[in-house]
């Protein structure tokens, strides 16, 4: 529906991103680079699965359940690779604060390594918002729209957009959760992080049903408000902590 | 509290991958936005690459094959020639013509490249303009781009813009026009490094308006050419030093000649010329030569095959080719054509190529290509996500499922 929805569409799916990427990470360089490779990490998972699952595709479009068993899988292997993007994460901390040693500046502080986080997850979530909608979104530059019947509604681009916003929510937080919660050896923490990502998954397929996405929707955005605010109270109980460490 | 190091690591890398994405930025942009209105155009037009055998649909395959092969045989020929021709001509010593050659050469291509685009554009967008106004326009863009990239004084983002938009347009298929990197047919001379380096485009690492970055200690300096031999001569400046110095501080290649050959179409007369732009502003050095003592350092290693910088000199910072900017942005552009998916995940994968490079290349000291890496690694990605990932995407996308 013209160039006007066409990128509001965009706008409603990366709109905070590019805030966030504006305000806070580029003024970074460092973390616009971990920005780059955690989004080169989420492609290359979602090609590794897509060559799992591409003999099974396509997949029968009435039964609910080979969609189940699909999200589960992906949701799993994703948080199998943040496990990985953490051990890597450790080992290039360890390799900046020997440079930082070298040159003689402080050591990597708190609100660094929740930056760092911070642009790890912004990554992800950039990546799921450009693949699973921005891709998706070039007939809407047209004239016309599309409706699906799952959601018959609102258009198809706006359902996806709305969708994407919420992932993009979710996986930005739930990084710096997780590398918090690796960091400290919180269990609630590391648990956290998958269940809720998978439960955001889940939530989707609520969407199977005829309308079901009027469900399914405001139940993914409660997944979404739910990690923000564990991120937030978490952020700051840990920088008061490391105040009153500061202090003392 | 004082700065952490996290302000100002992986300043260069960042310095050098701006420009890469805003050019391929344009190129995509260009190729949706005019897409449409060429896919079809008329009669191909006779162009330098295909000089000996114009393609037929109907043509049988082995026919096709015999004349690409043909056609590709007459045009290296005709690139040596050309080349050979500009390699002479600065053995003697001709530099001022070279350098009116190259604002010519210049002049020229933003023009004809930059009109053609421009009247594409105002025909697909239905842009009301008089044929007068936009002859003037165009005249006037072109003259500045000139007098941007070959004088001095001009603020530097402008000199990069019109560098980046150059680049751009043309590698737009639509146009004939073909970049092509010459390949420098003269041997090193070996003779008096000043002179040599004074004249010859060569890999000479620029002149330091480069500050030093006083956090990486990296002794990076790449001058992205594809191989030794290639013939990237005008480099982007990575940085956006205020320098009046900025116009010297370019190619950084090692090459004798770098030629940037293009064959243009005139649309007045039915057939296409070569030219050979020499971007090389290097004739200008030579009276600067007292003024960069990076050059003086560099008078011994200059011409030879593999040449290990001297790291004193070397942490300048980085340097990429143009040719490579082109590359890249040809690659990108391809992929746009396809789908915005596989434009994503080719420009990720020139990204991660591009910062590979940059990695090895503060590891090992000394000049890498830049194009091996990054190309090899958006051709997979581009085949794999065409052929893997969009089936899977697409389909449970708008199934309104997602991870």
């Amino acid at each position: 529906m013209t160039v006007a929805a066409g990128i509001g569409y965009a706008l409603v799916a990366l709109g905070p991103s590019l805030s966030l990427f504006i305000s806070v990470i580029s003024k970074k360089p460092f973390l616009i680079l971990t920005l780059l490779s955690s989004t080169l990490v989420w492609l290359i998972s979602l090609i590794i699965l897509s060559g799992i699952w591409r003999a099974f595709l396509p997949l029968n479009s009435t039964s609910w359940w080979p969609f189940a068993i699909l999200i589960f899988s992906s949701v799993a292997f994703q948080e199998g690779l943040r496990l990985l993007f953490w051990k890597v994460y450790k080992r290039l901390e360890d390799i900046l604060d020997a440079f930082a040693d070298r040159v003689s500046k402080p050591r990597l502080y708190l609100t660094d390594k929740m930056q760092i986080a911070l642009a790890g997850g912004l990554g992800h979530g950039v990546a799921h918002a450009v693949f699973f909608c921005l891709s998706l979104l070039t007939p809407a530059f047209g004239p016309a729209t599309y409706f699906v019947d799952r959601c018959s509604q609102i258009p198809f681009f706006l359902v996806s957009a709305i969708i994407a916003l919420a992932f993009v929510t979710v996986h930005t937080f739930s990084m710096v959760i997780a590398f918090n919660g690796y960091a400290e050896g919180n269990k609630l923490d590391q648990y956290f992080v998958p269940s809720v990502h998978l439960a955001a998954g889940m939530m989707t397929l609520i969407n199977f049903a005829y309308d079901g996405c009027v469900i399914g929707i405001p139940l993914l955005f409660l997944m979404a408000i739910l990690t923000l605010m564990h991120c937030g109270r978490m952020v700051w109980r840990r920088l008061a902590d490391n105040q009153r460490q500061g202090i003392s | 509290m004082e700065s952490s190091i996290l302000e100002s690591i992986g300043q260069e890398i960042i310095g050098v991958m701006s420009p890469v994405s805003l050019c391929m930025l344009l190129v995509v942009l260009l190729v949706y936005s005019l897409s449409d209105s060429n896919s079809f155009s008329s009669a191909p037009i006779r162009t330098a690459a295909n000089l000996v055998y114009l393609e037929n649909p109907s043509d049988t395959a082995a026919q096709k094959l015999e004349g690409a092969l043909l056609n590709a045989l007459v045009f290296v020929i005709l690139i040596a020639i050309v080349t050979f021709v500009l390699v002479l001509l600065y053995y003697y010593n001709f530099s001022n013509f070279l350098k009116n050659y190259m604002r010519f050469s210049a002049f020229f291509v933003l023009g004809s490249m930059g009109g053609s685009i421009f009247l594409s554009i105002i025909q697909h967008f239905s842009i009301p303009i008089d044929a007068i106004t936009c002859f003037l326009l165009l005249f006037n863009y072109t003259i500045v781009g000139v007098l941007s990239m070959f004088s001095g004084g001009v603020p530097i983002i402008l000199r990069q813009g019109y560098m980046l938009v150059e680049l751009a347009s043309s590698r737009d298929e639509e146009l004939p026009a073909l970049v092509y990197e010459a390949r420098p047919t003269v041997s090193r001379n070996e003779g008096n490094p000043r002179s040599t380096l004074g004249f010859l485009v060569a890999g000479v690492s620029d002149s330091g308006s480069v500050e030093l970055q006083a956090v990486s200690n990296n002794n990076v300096r790449k001058d992205g050419s594809e191989n030794r031999r290639s013939p990237e001569y005008a480099a982007i400046q990575v940085r956006n030093l205020e320098n009046v110095e900025g116009e010297r501080n370019r190619v950084g290649e090692r090459s004798p000649l770098v030629g940037h050959s293009r064959e243009r179409y005139s649309p007045d007369s039915n057939s296409s010329e070569y030219s050979t732009v020499v971007r090389n502003r290097e004739s200008e050095i030579v009276v600067d030569e007292e003024r960069s003592p990076l050059v003086d350092m560099l008078g011994m290693d200059n011409e030879r095959e593999h040449e290990m910088r001297d790291p004193v000199v070397a942490s300048r910072g980085i340097k990429l080719g143009l040719g490579d900017f082109v590359f890249y942005s040809v690659l990108v552009g391809r992929a746009a054509m396809y789908d915005l998916m596989t434009v994503y995940a080719c420009y990720l994968a020139v990204i991660s190529g591009l910062g590979c490079t940059l990695i090895l290349l503060s590891v090992c000291h000394r000049a890498l290509p830049a194009l091996p890496i990054s190309i090899t690694l958006g051709v997979i990605f581009y085949f794999l996500t065409r052929l893997l990932m969009e089936p899977f995407v697409v389909g449970i996308a708008t199934n309104l499922m997602m991870f």
